[in-house]
């Protein structure tokens, strides 16, 4: 799938989502992260041919998307953030899905007892969906889609309402299923999942796409300042630590103490490498033993508030993918 | 061998909203009301026109009334579909907006299909067999077959129009029952009906319907019953239209 500047209007003055460029590569698990109406359910009905795009273009399976219909969708699942069900029982509702995506009937059956039973919907196949927990529907729903062969899986927030074993559960089977060729986007909200299960993301902010890249280099690139804990072998007297944030101020590393307990110092810093060059030169230079010197790594979540805390009207931040 | 997508649909929609209870208030209903007041008027009327007897009178109404039945089981599924995001499911899958519109029209013609046939058996120990020629079924199942596609493309029309429960239903209960009731299928419309009471009677396509159900069961099909398909063929088409222009404009996503 390629799409390039792709959009979706609702009239010429409003849009949903606007410029969204960016490829999939088969095999690769793509995240799909934004605020609440950021545009990622627009985003998934725009490229599984729910909605047709008003402007931009994209590649389906190669081909066209406004002129992609059964064959494509054939090849792809939906699991959509909205509740969809059948008035019959789960294990109902799994083989009759298989039928109307026309899986044998014996392999239908066979799938639905792997699906009841990978996604531990076995106490509840007898009963109706709607009588089901939150959780076990957001399972129902994904086990159905399962049911059917694909090359390309959307998800749309999956795992809303599961708890963190089951989460775990989903993704790793969703990881499995990605090594064996399966193309997945998703979306969510959990930016720790999105962290472990995604080869790439792209952040979505007011309809528009402001990266796309490897979580690691989101991180890198938006990262916000970072938490690092300085710990000296004895405690420091006061004179010491105000001539250490004195060298460190006029060194030029902008930074915050926030906390100073005996010989432990705890900074916030938007350049955490000068700030522990700093450190290390003031504890060289006064002979003062570091027994301790971390820098917490930013998360995928702190980049992301970072991202989305940025002006959106600045627009994309970069046309290019992220290295 | 792969089933057509069509007929997967329709399978699918007998199965996933056909229950028991449906079933019997869908089917139940008329039923009830061919032995209960069919019986119970017997008494009170001698004989209508060339019907004869009142049960023998209201059986072809009541069945040319199952195609209001087979619409309304339609609407509802669509319906039902929408408000549990199964017409969002069904289209992200390999199906088109028209076949998943085919289906619903080929449900309700199926649906109202049995019911005929449910109120035929009925029927029998009330007014015996009737031996009907081989035109005159195909005239009644045309019937039956137009009225189902008008009814059930105005509901599928107005389903795809409308996100709220309320409404709709209260339109569907509208033409489930007001409809019958200002129509010839319990009652004859003759030249001492009221002007206005007639005039609402005839612009009801179900009157036409009925009193073409009815022609067949007392083999006196006329020119009427020409007009009468003539005025069913328009406005199925008309119906079958809005229904495609309701589709094409459908807006998915939740409805309450």
């Amino acid at each position: 799938m390629r799409t390039d500047r792709l959009g979706f209007a609702y009239t010429p003055e409003r849009f949903a989502v606007r410029d969204l460029s960016f490829s999939l590569r088969r095999g690769e698990v793509f995240g799909l992260l934004g605020r609440n109406g950021a545009g990622k359910t627009t985003t998934v009905r725009l490229l599984t041919t729910l909605l047709p795009p008003t402007e931009g273009s994209g590649l389906l399976f190669g081909k066209d998307l406004k002129s992609c219909g059964r064959a494509e969708r054939a090849r792809m699942g939906v699991v959509l953030q909205s509740e969809s069900l059948d008035f019959v029982t789960v294990e109902r509702n799994l083989t009759l899905y298989a039928f109307l995506w026309g899986v044998p009937r014996e392999l239908a059956k066979s799938r639905a007892e792997e699906m009841l039973e990978l996604f531990e919907l076995e106490p509840v196949r007898h009963r109706k969906p709607w009588s089901l927990s939150g959780g076990e529907r957001r399972r129902f729903q994904v086990a159905r889609e399962l049911m059917h062969e694909m090359e390309l899986l959307f998800l749309d927030e999956p795992t809303v309402g599961l708890d963190a074993l089951t989460r775990k559960r989903i993704l790793d089977y969703l990881a499995g299923r990605a090594k064996q060729g399966l193309t997945i986007v998703f979306t969510t909200h959990i930016l720790q999942e999105a962290d472990q299960l995604c080869d790439r993301i792209g952040v979505l902010q007011a309809g528009r796409l402001r990266a796309v890249g490897p979580p690691g280099e989101i991180k890198r690139r938006y990262r916000g300042p970072r938490s690092v804990e300085a710990e000296f072998e004895r405690a420091l007297t006061d004179e010491e630590r105000r001539e250490l944030l004195d060298r460190l101020r006029v060194g030029g590393e902008g930074f915050e103490l926030l906390s100073a307990t005996g010989g432990l110092l705890l900074f916030r810093a938007r350049n955490a490498e000068d700030l522990v060059g700093g450190v290390v030169r003031w504890a060289h230079a006064r002979s003062v033993e570091l027994a301790r010197l971390s820098v917490r790594e930013t998360s995928l979540e702190e980049a992301f508030v970072t991202l989305v805390s940025e002006d959106p009207a600045s627009g994309p931040e970069t046309k290019e993918e992220l290295a | 061998m792969r089933v057509p997508a069509v007929v997967r649909l329709v399978a699918r929609n007998f199965a996933a909203t056909l229950d028991p209870i449906t079933l019997l208030v869908m089917f139940g209903q008329p039923a009830f009301l061919i032995v209960i007041l069919g019986t119970m008027f017997n008494q009170l009327i001698p004989s209508v026109g060339a019907s004869g007897s009142y049960v023998a009178f209201l059986v072809p109404g009541m069945i040319a009334s199952q195609m209001i039945t087979g619409a309304v089981l339609a609407g509802r599924i669509f319906w039902l579909d929408r408000r549990w995001a199964m017409v969002e499911q069904i289209f992200s899958g390999p199906f088109l907006r028209a076949e998943y519109l085919a289906a619903l029209l080929l449900t309700a013609l199926l649906f109202s299909l049995v019911g005929v046939g449910l109120m035929v058996l009925v029927a029998l120990p009330l007014i015996g067999v009737t031996a009907l020629s081989a035109s005159e079924i195909l005239v009644v199942l045309g019937t039956i077959a137009l009225g189902s596609l008008f009814f059930g493309g105005l509901l599928i029309a107005i389903g795809g129009r409308i996100r709220s429960a309320n409404l709709y239903f209260t339109i569907q209960s509208f033409l489930q029952y007001f409809l019958i009731f200002i129509s010839t299928v319990y009652y004859p419309v003759t030249s001492s009906t009221p002007l206005v009471l007639r005039g609402i009677v005839y612009s009801n396509p179900l009157t036409y319907a009925a009193n073409t159900v009815r022609d067949a069961f007392t083999h006196s099909f006329g020119p009427s019953d020409l007009i009468a398909a003539g005025v069913l063929s328009c406005l199925a088409v008309v119906s079958f239209g809005l229904a495609v222009l309701s589709f094409r404009s459908l807006e998915l996503g939740p409805v309450q």
